[in-house]
């Protein structure tokens, strides 16, 4: 006997977002990284074009502003994008050597390989940004 | 002569699939109404035999004809349906070879096409058979896709202007002076109620015939009488595998797609709605399954489930034409004096054709009518274009 | 004995179940139902038991019971399955969210309108019967040409609602109609130039971007994902080869 427990009004319909890897399988983790960092990517090349457009302000801004970017602060802000970078070329390999049908049935495997790999790299170019 | 009568078809099941195609094809305006998906009752979870007769040659020849006349229809009128693989029933035990003589005088009574195969010959067809097999018979069974099929029946009517209503559930009758002059309605898709009004109502809801009759205070003795199907995974043949002897529970395996599945039991229940699936059922399967095919027993099971056959308690009314006793036509003026309605249950999925037949040639004859039925001729759309 | 008498001690379950009727429910809610869930107790029938004793307006599709028709998908906390399958207590949790499909509209509660799926699917030119692979060593019997079987898919949905991108591209075929025509064209029953019209163009075969979703819930074994690559391999090819032809 199935017995009716209470009517709960949830306001509209839940669809739930195609943006929630959590019940997803690896290929959709690629996807969701891959879109994120895509579009990280392009903000990033948006304010670096803003940035750059400081040169116009002549030697002085621009030293001022190589002292920001020495900060510890903005160095983290480089490790993240540098982990953008890796992620978004790595998964794009994958993306390409899948999509033309090589490697299918074991793009899992080719996922998780590509992320170590971009793993290793970044926590050397981490190394290298924060000793160097 | 009218043309424009209105004919309301409760249930959406193969019967009812069948019938509105009918209908439509002899120029009635039809209305269909189903409570839930198209082939949620019993037709769209049966075993998905196209039933070559075999199975009813020795005991019931009526239905052993009827079978392999619609058989031989429904491949012609919904080609491309069907996996034509042919069947076998096999002996295994002494008593089952003891069976042959009969089986083949009773096919051949029943112009049921058959060829008799040595052991070895089965063990090179079905690689899986039981090793003990001592001979089998061919037969020409198949496999029918139970959503499909009908359909095929649904789109073809509706292309030919049938109503189809999923999700529309009759909750009562209108009834005048005696007179069922249409049914009450809620759409579950709307939550809203509304009348229908018709010339003749049919009730086709198989299992559920009694509830709905007594909606119109007729009667309809069915008693819901259900029978459970495994299905496991891995497909262990590709024909279908019938026990040479009498019908008994377990003793049909359908292969479909990539699983078999085996059937059937059967038992009686007070509510369609409410089956259940008992245990021992089940594992009947199993046991019954592995004397056919040893390797079902340890296969790894998809699903199991129930569903009703409606058993007709007593003896309809058969008026005017001779109807075949393998399923029931209850004209209710005849049997409880009420006008405009018609009863068909019973039967199988397999001549779901012929059903649509006698009961549209029994809507003809309450109206005066006299226009032949089309169906035996007439190929079925694509089911998709259902949705087309 | 529990009310299905069969399979061992049973655990109360909570199902928590979208419901939606355009004009009635609406805006949608759940509703929240218990079932004494035994260890065989699919989603399909705690809804056919909740249906039958507690709320008959209850609405979802559901037919064969046995995962071969494909009416019967729904999200089963927050994943696709085909809900005559999906057993209760292999969720693991004591409430389990039961919701429609996505990438279709709505119809209600647990409805959705198969017509844009089935115009996607309908052109790719599949048979609904295939040559069996199964058994090959089998002889044939007299009379029986070839062994045949049913295709895989069943046309169920589910593909297309886990796959980003037809969530938010109605426009594109879709993962089940992609694989459809893979089909087609590996079994010859559509020539290659058709089914390449039919994919190759912005919603089609290039829509995808790989997220191989598809391959992970569909239900039947088509691994879909898997034909769309294949598919544009098979493209490519033929592009090329064209490409020089002309040359
Ligand atoms: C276990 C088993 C195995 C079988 N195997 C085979 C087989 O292998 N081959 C074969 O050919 N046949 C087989 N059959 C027989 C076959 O399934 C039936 O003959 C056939 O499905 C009957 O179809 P129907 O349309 O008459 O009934 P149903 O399919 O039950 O249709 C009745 C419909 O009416 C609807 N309904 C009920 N009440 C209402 C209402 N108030 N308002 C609106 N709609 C309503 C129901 O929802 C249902 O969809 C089998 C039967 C059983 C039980
Ligand atoms: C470093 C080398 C790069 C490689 C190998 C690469 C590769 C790819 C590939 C293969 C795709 C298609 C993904 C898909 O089909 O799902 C893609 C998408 C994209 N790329 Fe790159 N890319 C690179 C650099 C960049 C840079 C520098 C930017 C930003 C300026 C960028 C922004 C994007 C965006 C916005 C998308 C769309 C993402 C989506 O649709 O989800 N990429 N990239
Ligand atoms: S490909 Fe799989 S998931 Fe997609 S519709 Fe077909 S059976 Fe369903």
């Amino acid at each position: 006997m199935a017995v009716p427990i209470q009517q709960k009004s949830t306001g509209a319909r839940a669809l739930q977002a195609w943006f929630n890897p959590l019940k997803r399988s690896a290929g959709f983790l690629a996807f969701v990284l891959m879109r994120v960092t895509g579009i990280g990517l392009v903000i990033y090349l948006l304010l670096h074009m803003v940035v750059i457009g400081n040169l116009l302000r002549g030697p002085e801004g621009w030293d001022a502003l190589v002292a920001t970017m020495k900060s510890p602060a903005v160095l983290v802000l480089d490790v993240i994008l540098i982990a953008g970078i890796l992620i978004h070329m790595l998964n794009g390999i994958r993306v390409t050597i899948i999509g033309l049908g090589f490697g299918t049935s074991s793009h899992k495997g080719i996922f998780w390989t590509l992320m170590a790999v971009a793993a290793l790299l970044l926590a050397y170019s981490g190394w290298l940004v924060f000793t160097k | 002569m009218r043309t424009t009568y209105h004919v309301v078809v409760i249930g959406g099941g193969s019967t009812g699939a069948a019938l509105v195609h009918d209908l439509v094809l002899r120029g009635f305006k039809v209305t269909l109404v189903e409570r839930g998906e198209l082939t949620s009752g019993t037709a769209g979870r049966h075993h998905g035999l196209l039933h070559s007769g075999g199975r009813y040659a020795v005991n019931d020849q009526e239905s052993a004809i009827e079978c392999i006349e619609e058989n031989i229809i429904l491949r012609k009128i919904a080609p491309g349906s069907f996996e034509e693989n042919d069947g076998l029933f096999v002996a295994i035990t002494d008593e089952d070879v003891a069976y042959l003589d009969k089986f083949l005088a009773g096919c051949e009574t029943c112009h049921i096409p058959t060829r008799v195969l040595t052991a070895a010959q089965v063990k090179r067809l079905e690689p899986h058979i039981n090793p003990q097999v001592k001979l089998a018979v061919q037969v020409p069974d198949a496999t029918m896709d139970c959503w499909r099929l009908p359909m095929r029946f649904f789109a073809t009517a509706k292309h030919n202007g049938a109503d189809i209503r999923p999700y529309n559930e009759v909750i009562g009758m209108l009834i005048t002076a005696g007179t069922v002059t249409g049914v009450r309605v809620r759409s579950h898709v709307t939550g809203q109620e509304y009348d229908l009004k018709a010339d003749i109502v049919v009730n086709a809801t198989g299992a559920w015939a009694e509830k709905v009759s007594e909606m119109a205070h007729a009667r309809v003795p069915v008693k819901p009488t259900p029978g459970v199907m495994v299905a496991v995974r891995g497909r262990w043949c590709n024909m279908v595998i019938n026990r040479l002897n009498k019908p008994s529970d377990g003793d049909i395996i359908v292969p479909q797609r990539g699983l078999s599945v085996i059937g059937t039991t059967s038992w009686t229940v007070e509510d369609p709605d409410r089956l259940g699936l008992p245990e021992d059922h089940v594992r009947r399967m199993f046991e019954k399954g592995g004397e056919l095919i040893p390797a079902v027993k340890h296969a790894p099971m998809r699903a199991a489930w129930a569903a009703a056959r409606p058993l007709i308690a007593e003896g309809g009314a058969q008026e005017g034409r001779e109807l075949p006793r393998t399923f029931k036509c209850f004209d209710h003026k005849v049997r409880d004096g009420i006008e405009g309605l018609v009863t068909i249950s019973g039967g199988k999925g397999t001549t779901m054709r012929a059903m649509a037949e006698a009961t549209a040639n029994v809507v003809c004859d309450k109206l005066g009518l006299d226009i032949p039925c089309r169906t035996k001729e007439v190929v079925l759309l694509p089911y998709w274009a259902y949705y087309q | 004995m529990n009310q299905h008498g069969r399979f061992g001690p049973t655990r109360p379950i909570t199902l928590k179940i979208l419901r939606y009727k355009p004009g009635f429910i609406d805006p949608p809610r759940y509703d929240t139902f218990q079932v004494q869930a035994d260890p065989l107790m699919t989603v399909l029938d705690a809804l056919e038991e909740i249906k039958a004793t507690a709320d008959s307006t209850l609405l979802y599709r559901h037919s064969c019971h046995h995962a071969s028709c494909g009416t019967c998908g729904m999200k089963v906390n927050g994943r696709e399955q085909l809900a005559c399958v999906a057993r209760l207590v292999d969720e693991g949790t004591d409430e389990v969210v039961v919701e429609p499909l996505g990438s279709a509209p709505l119809v209600a509660d647990l409805v959705v309108d198969m017509t844009p799926f089935a115009l996607h699917m309908a052109p790719s030119g599949m048979a609904l019967v295939r040559d069996s692979e199964f058994m090959p060593e089998a002889e044939r019997p007299a009379g029986v040409e070839r062994y045949t079987r049913y295709e895989d898919c069943i046309e169920c949905n589910i593909c297309l609602s886990a796959c980003p991108v037809a969530n938010t591209n109605p426009g594109f075929i879709g993962p089940a109609g992609l694989a459809a025509a893979y089909r087609a064209l590996v079994t010859g029953e559509r020539p290659a130039a058709e089914v390449f019209a039919y994919v190759d163009h912005d919603d089609g075969v290039w829509r995808c971007h790989s997220a191989m979703e598809c391959s992970a819930v569909c239900p039947s074994d088509v691994q879909p994902g898997h034909k769309i690559m294949a598919l544009r391999r098979e493209l490519v090819a033929y592009k090329v080869k064209r490409f020089f032809k002309r040359g």
